[in-house]
């Protein structure tokens, strides 16, 4: 009897300890593997692999790390988000046709027009939750709403400028660092603490590994389900705010090219596609390496199509390193060695 | 053994009126019944607003802009009857409108080459897809979104800005009427239409729907369940091959991102057909009329004075109305069924 019990707390520490690796190594795998390629960019043009060069990828990264923490809760959770450009976007025209330069006064609209984001995410959730229409069609529906509404709201051309706020947050400089770099610092210790030290994260880990359960274990699932949404609306509509305040001005298409990197970080960050598992750092690095990744590419003056292709090959080579069998095969071979 | 059979079989025979009916009934509101009202409703509208609707000609035009979407929503319903997504819809067209508009073939032979071309790309990529998702058990949806991706640059690689011309045999025969009133493009999703009837009726179609509905029962039943998901995917690439080379026809150009419109509309000429997302049920007809429907509504919306600003609008909300609708359906014939 108590042998069997020390072989089963035995085969659940070394479960545990599996898990624990599996997160932590794809983090710090992906950390190296940023290091590594910033430093050997530096043979490919002499314009790479400087201090610059991670000060760029830093600035440039930090609209995609905010957009991949909320794909990421909604991945968690077992579902996806594609109405992240339309949001983008909306959160874009909205700073600079509510406030724009010509009305720097009126910054409470700011917060205003995050909440207009919010409110989109959550009629997606609505949709998703209590309508039961799959995650991604409902997010594409939104998308498509949003992205269009706002094509026949400007007529076609947004107009106004930046924000006072939004350029300040782009292009100053906090204790000799650029704002954005320690803007994004912040952002990812918050989003960090949240998603994984507070207990509103360990319930979106539980449903997405297993909503019945989680209800049954008292977790409230209808809110835990609406909650990524929001949030991920919210963070696509600031990283449009972030980016009018970097370009100066929003375009119909500035969110175009964050939806699929947003989903490719938050994949090879070690996340799974189905819920459940994954960790924000992972996501963290999987978002500059993809930046890194983009640099390099332009730097060698790659067309966009071949880009493209890296990029969904990225995310394939991800998804199938990332099966769950894969990992078990390792395991079971460890074991018997 | 016998006696099993012996038992099911005088189960149905004694099965009471009322309930034969509900299931015919449940059946007609699988095949499309509602579906085909709808359309012809709104046909009626269209004939109210224009006049012209019922001419020949503008019958031909509508038909030429359906059959692209037609064809794709045919090729995804394969995939949601197997229960499963398939995003690379989008980038399979793009590939194929870019090659044909690329390197043009003229005449009739070149018209085959084009075709064949077109589902040699929907094939090959509709087998990539079949290999991750059936033998490497990948996500169907993470798996193809993979594909759409790098089919997407594909696209961009052989042809980065629009541009490019599709040989005008094509361009002018496939959007052409026969006997002046039979509509060329017509044919095709005729033809797709009715391959799928008597597929339906083979070992495949039976398999299709058996391991949409039950995968673990489907493989203990004896079915090969990796080879029909994998043929599940090469038929649908191929369908959408097809369509890809049908939308060139229609284009006369080409456009490395004209696939992406068509993603979604698939989805919503599928969930308006009133197949389940969830898999297991479903007809291609259905999902075929369902993407007239979509075409016919932005005619309408397009007749009635709403700017095509706000053709987005429209079609999202419909796409989740569809949906909703297609579950409730799905509810109420369950409902009939066991009447």
């Amino acid at each position: 009897m108590s042998n069997d019990t020390a072989t089963l707390s035995q085969t659940g520490d070394t479960r545990k300890a599996a898990r624990i690796k599996r997160e932590t190594v794809s983090t710090i795998a992906i950390a190296i593997i940023c290091v590594v390629l910033l430093y050997l960019s530096r043979f490919i043009s002499p314009a790479l692999g400087s201090w610059s060069q991670v000060e760029t990828v830093l600035i440039l990264g930090s609209f995609l790390v905010v957009v991949a923490f909320g794909q990421g809760l909604v991945i968690l959770t077992g579902g996806l988000d594609l109405s992240i450009p339309a949001l983008i976007t909306l959160g874009g025209v909205l700073s600079t046709t509510a406030v724009g330069a010509g009305n720097p006064d009126a910054w409470y609209l700011l917060p205003a027009a995050l909440l207009a984001c919010g409110f989109v995410g959550f009629l997606s959730a609505v949709g998703v939750v209590w309508l039961r229409v799959p995650p991604f069609i409902m997010t594409m529906a939104t998308s498509i709403i949003v992205a269009s509404a706002a094509l026949g709201i400007t007529k076609g051309t947004p107009r106004g400028y930046a924000p006072d706020a939004a350029v300040a947050l782009m292009k100053s400089h906090i204790l000799g660092l650029p704002s954005p770099i320690v803007f994004v610092i912040g952002f990812v210790i918050l989003g960090w603490l949240l998603q994984e030290r507070s207990p509103l994260g360990r319930y979106l880990y539980a449903i997405g590994t297993n909503a019945e359960a989680s209800r049954i274990a008292g977790v409230p699932v209808t809110a835990m389900q609406i909650f990524p949404y929001v949030v991920s609306a919210m963070c696509a509509g600031f990283a449009g705010f972030m980016l009018v305040g970097y370009s100066s001005g929003a375009t119909l298409r500035m969110g175009d090219d964050y939806l699929l990197p947003s989903i490719a970080a938050v994949v090879i960050g070690g996340s799974s596609i189905l819920g459940g598992q994954g960790s924000f750092l992972g996501t963290v690095g999987g978002a500059f390496l993809l930046t890194i990744l983009g640099t390099i590419i332009s730097a060698i003056g790659l067309e966009f199509g071949l880009r493209t292709i890296i990029e969904g090959t990225i995310i394939l080579i991800a998804l199938l390193l990332l099966r769950e069998e894969l990992f078990n095969r390792i395991r079971s071979i460890r074991r018997k060695a | 053994m016998t006696d099993l059979t012996q038992t099911a079989t005088s189960s149905e025979v004694q099965a009471p009126q009322g309930r034969l009916a509900g299931q015919t009934f449940a059946r007609l509101l699988q095949g499309g019944l509602i579906i085909v009202i709808l359309y012809f409703a709104l046909y009626a509208l269209y004939f109210y607003q224009q006049p012209r609707a019922l001419s020949a000609g503008s019958i031909a035009a509508l038909m030429n802009n359906t059959v692209p979407l037609a064809l794709a929503a045919a090729g995804q319903t394969f995939v949601i009857i197997s229960r499963g997504f398939d995003l690379s819809v989008a980038g399979v067209i793009s590939v194929c409108n870019v090659v044909m508009a690329v390197y043009p073939l003229d005449g009739p032979g070149g018209a085959v080459m084009s075709i064949l071309m077109c589902v040699a790309i929907g094939g090959s990529v509709g087998a990539v897809n079949g290999f991750l998702v059936a033998y490497l058990r990948l996500q169907s949806i993470a798996a193809t979104l993979a594909t759409m991706i790098i089919c997407q640059g594909v696209a961009l690689v052989i042809l980065n800005a629009p541009g490019g011309r599709v040989a005008d045999w094509l361009s002018y025969e496939l959007t052409d009427r026969l006997f002046k009133t039979i509509p060329i493009s017509g044919l095709f999703v005729l033809a797709v239409v009715l391959a799928w009837l008597y597929l339906r009726r083979t070992s495949f179609g039976i398999s299709l729907y058996a391991i949409g509905a039950d995968e673990h029962a489907a493989s203990l039943s004896g079915i090969n369940v990796r080879k029909v998901r994998f043929f599940t995917f090469v038929s649908a690439g191929v369908l959408y091959g097809l369509a890809g080379f049908m939308l060139s026809a229609q284009t006369a150009t080409g456009n490395p991102t004209s696939g992406t419109p068509l993603l979604l509309l698939s989805f919503a000429a599928v969930a308006l057909g009133g197949t389940s997302l969830a898999g297991g049920k479903g007809s291609l007809f259905a999902s075929v009329m369902g993407a007239a429907t979509l075409m016919l509504l932005q005619k309408v919306l397009f007749s009635s004075g709403v700017s095509s600003f706000y053709t987005g609008v429209f079609q999202g909300c419909v796409l989740v109305i569809a949906v909703v609708f297609s579950g409730l359906i799905e509810k109420l014939g369950e409902r009939a069924a066991k009447l």
